[in-house]
């Protein structure tokens, strides 16, 4: 039986009104997808790797309302024109395809991996398209220019990340610090998938983002899911392992459930939430389907890989000196 | 007749920036390949910007030259690590540690299979789903009957949600994939418990009835319709394995699959001397002496002469091979009928099956406890990665010998230029991944102590 995006859509409607589904959203994202003139979105790789884009795969969400799974995602919530890891083109009919869906400005551009700027930029190349080579920081000059709003998935693309750092051999930068547009930033190595599919969803549904000063939504690094609690994002206030809740320090590896601020731990320095949060549905415990899971939880220390200063020269197994 | 150059750029459906350039010509009245060049576009310097790093933070930064295969980048980081401190010794703790490592590399292996058939492949052979970014694709020698087409269509869909639940799976004791971070010197963060163990087990026997109903039929049925790929895409016909997956705690353990090389023409396995290593780069974007890579230095230099590609050229003994699923499985006497696109297929869902199983053994009702080893006063000061993938698509060597893909192209018939989609076919098979290709750690300069961590990685 061939599945057509309406027959999709049409299962996902019925299981959500089971659900007790928010049909404001549901309406607001079936018209976004009716709508022969909702933007399309372009997802662009640069010195990455790939990690963002096998983490967005890995969505699985039962929240009401919102895509279920990247299936769904890709069948109902978004136009995904291009993305150079599963699209069907390559070469270029793949490049006619960006450009047909670009020429008039109406796309959401989706970025991972940050900008090399030595060698003249072809420590990355995207493309090459009637004999002109295209590099990844030429792309991203040009459509950020022409996007209707800019996200920045992953570290590398938000901040510059893992290629930036130390002696940053291919002068590497984050999107906005290269080209000084404002960029929606959803940090972290890899992305998680539940903050992309958010992201994603508030601009299909012409939801304005409150960002804060690393550009980053505060209702995913700064409160809560709602947008209207606050919420301390630290992870260590409101960590498991945080010795106000009953638990001692430890001393090495191998202890099980102790808190590792001796070990590395960056989780006092860090927001976000991730509790819990990841290859799974957030926050399920195991007994519940698809529990989610995180690095604290298997006593592997917080390495603040969502924060601006990742990975920082610091190590990831001494105390970190910028804890609070 | 003149030749005519067809240049694929970006090569899709892989991991990382590739570029793959061929000259077609019609040789005996069959228009078809007649060189090729395979160019990785991209360079970051992994192994420059780790430098004055503390190196136990070489698996958590090493995972992230790839997040298509980062367990296996942090796991070899980790082995070289062990060596280094000599971590050894028969214990529980031991087994423990190295069980939790196989089980989350395993479940990456499993996870990065049915990737690449599914996601990265099979859109060669059929449209997909009827949508962006499936289409639009290349609508060009396609032979499925309309019951094919849907039970490939129907899989495809069913190896989206596999291959999710394969990374749920190694999450059970890795946390976060990708890029885990449970791999550490000296053993794993995690300390297992039943319910751990009864959650893995669960998801393990979904994904092996997966395997074993979907995955290796299709790619069996898909090497019986596309019959003449048993017959491109060969190369040079040498193979070989670093060996992977420790199955007891001996200093020279026992693997799941061995270490071995095996010589075109020659059915018996040959040893792996690390040291008969070189890294060519007359057509790559570096200068420097052209050495093993435990003494040399990476230096990059673009524009360089006739260079075209960011991936060195490994050669063994001055011999390029061809590495991954097959070459493991032809290594271990596992797979024998011959190397092609589509043996290389098969081979892999074979080899999904083989790994899925060893995982479901190694959870006994002993299993994995708590588990650190007292890692020594002294610090790694050097330690090396060799990966693989480089071996596959690297550019033609100093002597103008090319690469494994790029020999593998050579005599593929094209049957329309603009739509070369048996270039794209050979080249997949081959489950390019660029960002482990460019990236070869080196040695700190003036390091006293040195380990070697070598392994096998899906791609």
């Amino acid at each position: 039986m061939p599945i057509t995006r309406r027959s999709f859509f049409r299962y996902c409607t019925l299981s959500a009104a089971a659900l007790g589904l928010d049909r404001m959203k549901l309406r607001l994202l079936s018209e976004a997808l009716a709508n022969p003139a909702a933007p399309s979105v372009i997802w662009l790789i640069g010195s990455s790797c790939t990690g963002c884009s096998v983490s967005f795969l890995n969505r699985i969400s039962d929240v009401p309302g919102q895509p279920a799974d990247v299936a769904d995602v890709l069948l109902n919530a978004i136009n995904l024109v291009f993305h150079p890891t599963i699209m069907g083109a390559a070469g270029e009919t793949s490049v006619a395809a960006l450009k047909r869906a670009t020429a008039k400005g109406n796309f959401v551009l989706v970025l991972e991996g940050a900008v090399p700027t030595k060698f003249g930029g072809h420590a990355c190349v995207v493309w090459n398209y009637a004999g002109q080579e295209v590099t990844f920081q030429q792309a991203v000059q040009e459509l950020t220019a022409k996007a209707i709003a800019t996200v920045c998935v992953g570290t590398c693309a938000s901040f510059g990340g893992i290629p930036a750092s130390g002696s940053n051999p291919s002068g590497c930068m984050g999107v906005k610090q290269f080209t000084g547009r404002t960029t929606i930033n959803i940090s972290g190595c890899p992305a998680n998938p539940d903050w992309v599919v958010w992201a994603v969803v508030q601009l299909l549904t012409g939801t304005p983002v409150t960002l804060d000063e690393d550009g980053r939504p505060s209702a995913l690094y700064g409160y809560g899911f709602d947008g209207t609690t606050p919420e301390d994002p630290v992870i260590h206030t409101k960590c498991p392992l945080n010795p106000d809740n009953g638990t001692i320090l430890a001393q090495s590896f191998g202890e099980n459930g102790h808190c590792l601020s001796n070990l590395g731990c960056r989780g006092p320095a860090t927001k976000a939430r991730c509790n819990k949060q990841w290859n799974g549905i957030g926050g399920h415990t195991q007994g519940q389907p698809h529990p989610g899971h995180w690095c604290i939880g298997i006593n592997a220390p917080c390495n603040g890989c969502v924060e601006k200063s990742f990975p920082g020269p610091e190590s990831f197994y001494e105390p970190y000196p910028f804890n609070p | 007749m003149p030749v005519i150059t067809a240049a694929i750029d970006p090569i899709t459906r892989i991991e990382g920036h590739l570029k793959v350039e061929v000259k077609i010509d019609t040789v005996n009245g069959v228009q078809q390949v007649v060189d090729a060049f395979s160019q990785g576009t991209l360079f970051r310097g992994f192994e420059k910007l780790l430098e004055g790093r503390d190196p136990r933070d070489a698996s958590l930064i090493t995972s992230r030259i790839c997040g298509v295969c980062p367990t296996s980048h942090s796991l070899a980081s980790v082995l070289a690590q062990d060596a280094a401190f000599g971590v050894g010794g028969d214990t529980a703790a031991r087994t423990a540690a190295r069980i939790m490592r196989n089980l989350v590399h395993g479940a990456c292996y499993l996870e990065s299979a049915i990737l690449h058939f599914y996601l990265l492949s099979l859109p060669d052979y059929i449209a997909g789903l009827p949508m962006a970014p499936w289409l639009p694709g290349w609508d060009v020698g396609r032979r499925f009957d309309p019951a094919t087409l849907s039970r490939f269509t129907g899989n495809f869909v069913a190896a989206i949600t596999a291959r999710r639940n394969a990374h749920e799976l190694g999450a059970i004791y890795g946390g976060k994939l990708p890029h885990t971070p449970g791999n550490i010197a000296g053993g794993f963060t995690a300390v297992s418990c039943q319910a751990d163990k009864d959650a893995f087990v669960a998801y393990l026997n979904d994904l092996i009835t997966f395997i074993q109903t979907k995955h290796i039929p299709d790619a069996e049925l898909l090497a019986n319709l596309y019959s003449d790929y048993l017959l491109l895409g060969k190369g040079y016909g040498n193979m070989m394995s670093f060996g992977v997956f420790e199955l007891d705690n001996a200093p020279s353990p026992q693997l799941l699959f061995q270490r071995g090389r095996l010589v075109s023409g020659n059915a018996t396995v040959q040893p792996v001397e690390v040291a008969q290593i070189v890294e060519q780069i007359k057509y790559s974007w570096y200068t420097g002496p052209e050495v093993n890579p435990a003494v040399g230095d990476t230096v990059p230099q673009y524009p360089k002469g006739d260079a075209y590609s960011w991936l060195k050229a490994p050669r063994y003994g001055g011999v390029p091979y061809e590495v991954g699923s097959l070459a493991r499985m032809m290594v271990n006497g596992d797979y024998s009928n011959g190397i092609s696109v589509m043996d290389r297929h098969v081979a892999r869902a074979r080899e999904n099956l083989k790994v899925a199983l060893a995982m479901r053994d190694m959870l006994t009702p002993r299993g994995a406890l708590g588990h650190w080893l007292e890692v020594g006063a002294s610090k790694i000061t050097k330690y090396q990665v060799i990966t693989p993938t480089c071996w596959n698509l690297s550019p033609k060597d100093s002597s103008g010998v090319r690469g494994p893909m790029e020999q593998a192209l050579v005599g593929t018939p094209v049957a329309n230029v603009d739509k070369p989609i048996e270039v794209l076919r050979v080249v997949h098979s081959f489950d390019p991944c660029l960002d482990c290709a460019t990236h070869v750690t080196r040695a700190e300069p003036g390091a006293k102590v040195y380990a070697l961590g070598a392994i096998s990685k899906p791609a």
